[in-house]
């Protein structure tokens, strides 16, 4: 039903972290909770982790179960 | 990994650390042209799965569909360790290339049995044997007292040959390839009587002599389980220690002294057995008849420039 791999969806989630340019702000730390439909899947001989944010707010029968990941992320200061 | 949609559960957190990894390295590439970047310092997961065990025994996890209820919710949490505590946590490399527990003749149950005392490998049956005993291990996984035996037979460390490299490439001169011999008349097969091949006395095994060419630099040891847990052999030729230069589970290379002498080569195995070997150095072969003779008469009488001006008839000579 959904394709997108965890890394993916956690890479454009850190990317959306990023303050309005000339802002003058700077986001240091952030802890999100957000809800994501994960599978597992085969592509080859490899299993695949998929995870995704949810297709609705709404549930439904036919959609995925919904599992809470929360996650913090840090400034890279190295 | 197959199983109806379920998956074994070290697959599966394998599967969530890839993914991981892979953000950690695309945060990083973004550092390379960004003046602030994130990194992902950790990250908790609450999966709805069913747990199953299959018919080996292995619990395997499979992910709750659409619409399916009573699922397990399973916990990880996962966080960026430094390098010092994944050094401090994780088996080391040298252990990792011991030969597995299926190259050691063990069934499939015998070697899920001592998996699940933490012996994966046969540098770790021998480690876990040194510090109990093949009895305790039998006892305790339950596989019988000969197999592990065995086991553990096939598991030491052993040199089998030694091979000298060949030293550096010297081109020898090419001799004319000799017209073979026009094949002989053949006669008619002619009958024997059977012959009986008197017994022979066999001399215990001994490891062969080593001759080896003046000049050559190393010399690689061949056998197995050469690289363990218990650390690296020990060679020694004349009682002068030789460096190792390259070490894989299956071979040793190690680096002659520059002045090599013939003697003993003695290689000392991490499991305290000794293999001794006698290393003798081939004689220097002269060079080939005539070569140096030849190449002077030739100089000598090669018509040189002076005896050519001799001749000349040039009318100011």
């Amino acid at each position: 039903m959904f394709q997108r791999e965890l890394a993916q969806t956690l890479i454009e989630l850190i990317e959306g972290l990023q303050p309005p340019p000339d802002s003058g702000l700077v986001v240091t730390e952030a802890e999100i909770e957000l809800p994501l439909e994960s599978a597992g899947a085969i592509h080859g001989e490899e299993l695949i982790f998929l995870a995704d944010v949810p297709h609705s707010r709404w549930k439904a029968g036919f959609l995925p179960p919904v599992a809470m990941g929360k996650l913090r992320v840090l400034l890279d200061e190295d | 990994m197959k199983g109806e949609g379920s998956f074994l559960v070290e697959d599966f957190i394998n599967a969530i650390t890839t993914q991981l990894d892979r953000v950690q390295d695309a945060l990083r590439l973004k550092a390379v042209n960004r003046p602030l970047t994130y990194a992902l310092k950790d990250i908790a997961l609450d999966l709805q799965v069913f747990v199953e065990v299959d018919a080996q025994g292995n619990v395997r996890f499979r992910s709750s569909a659409a619409n399916e209820t009573g699922a397990s919710t399973l916990r990880l949490g996962f966080t960026t360790i430094t390098r010092p505590m994944i050094e401090e946590n994780t088996i080391s490399l040298a252990m990792t290339q011991s030969p597995h527990l299926e190259d050691l003749g063990l069934a499939e149950d015998e070697k899920r049995r001592l998996e699940q005392v933490g012996v994966r490998n046969a540098a770790q049956l021998q480690e876990l044997r040194n510090s109990t005993d093949t009895k305790t291990v039998s006892r305790l996984t339950g596989i019988p007292l000969e197999r592990l035996r065995n086991a553990l037979s096939l598991g030491k460390p052993k040199v089998d040959q030694v091979v000298p490299e060949k030293p550096p490439a010297t081109v020898p001169p090419v001799k004319p390839v000799r017209p073979l011999p026009s094949p002989l008349p053949k006669n008619p097969p002619v009958a024997l009587p059977p012959t009986k091949v008197p017994p022979v006395f066999v001399p215990p095994k001994t490891p062969a002599p080593v001759v080896v060419a003046p000049g050559v630099k190393r010399l690689s040891l061949l056998g197995n389980n050469l690289v363990g847990g218990q650390g690296l052999p020990e060679v020694r030729l004349n009682d002068v220690p030789l460096s190792i230069t390259e070490a894989e589970h299956d071979y040793l290379t190690v680096e002659m002294p520059e002045e090599p002498e013939s003697g003993a080569l003695e290689i000392f195995l991490p499991d305290g057995e000794q293999v001794t070997y006698q290393l003798s150095f081939e004689p220097e072969t002269p060079a080939a008849d005539g070569g140096d003779q030849e190449s002077i008469g030739r100089s000598r009488w090669e018509a040189s420039g002076k005896e050519e001006d001799y001749w000349s008839s040039d009318p100011d000579y």
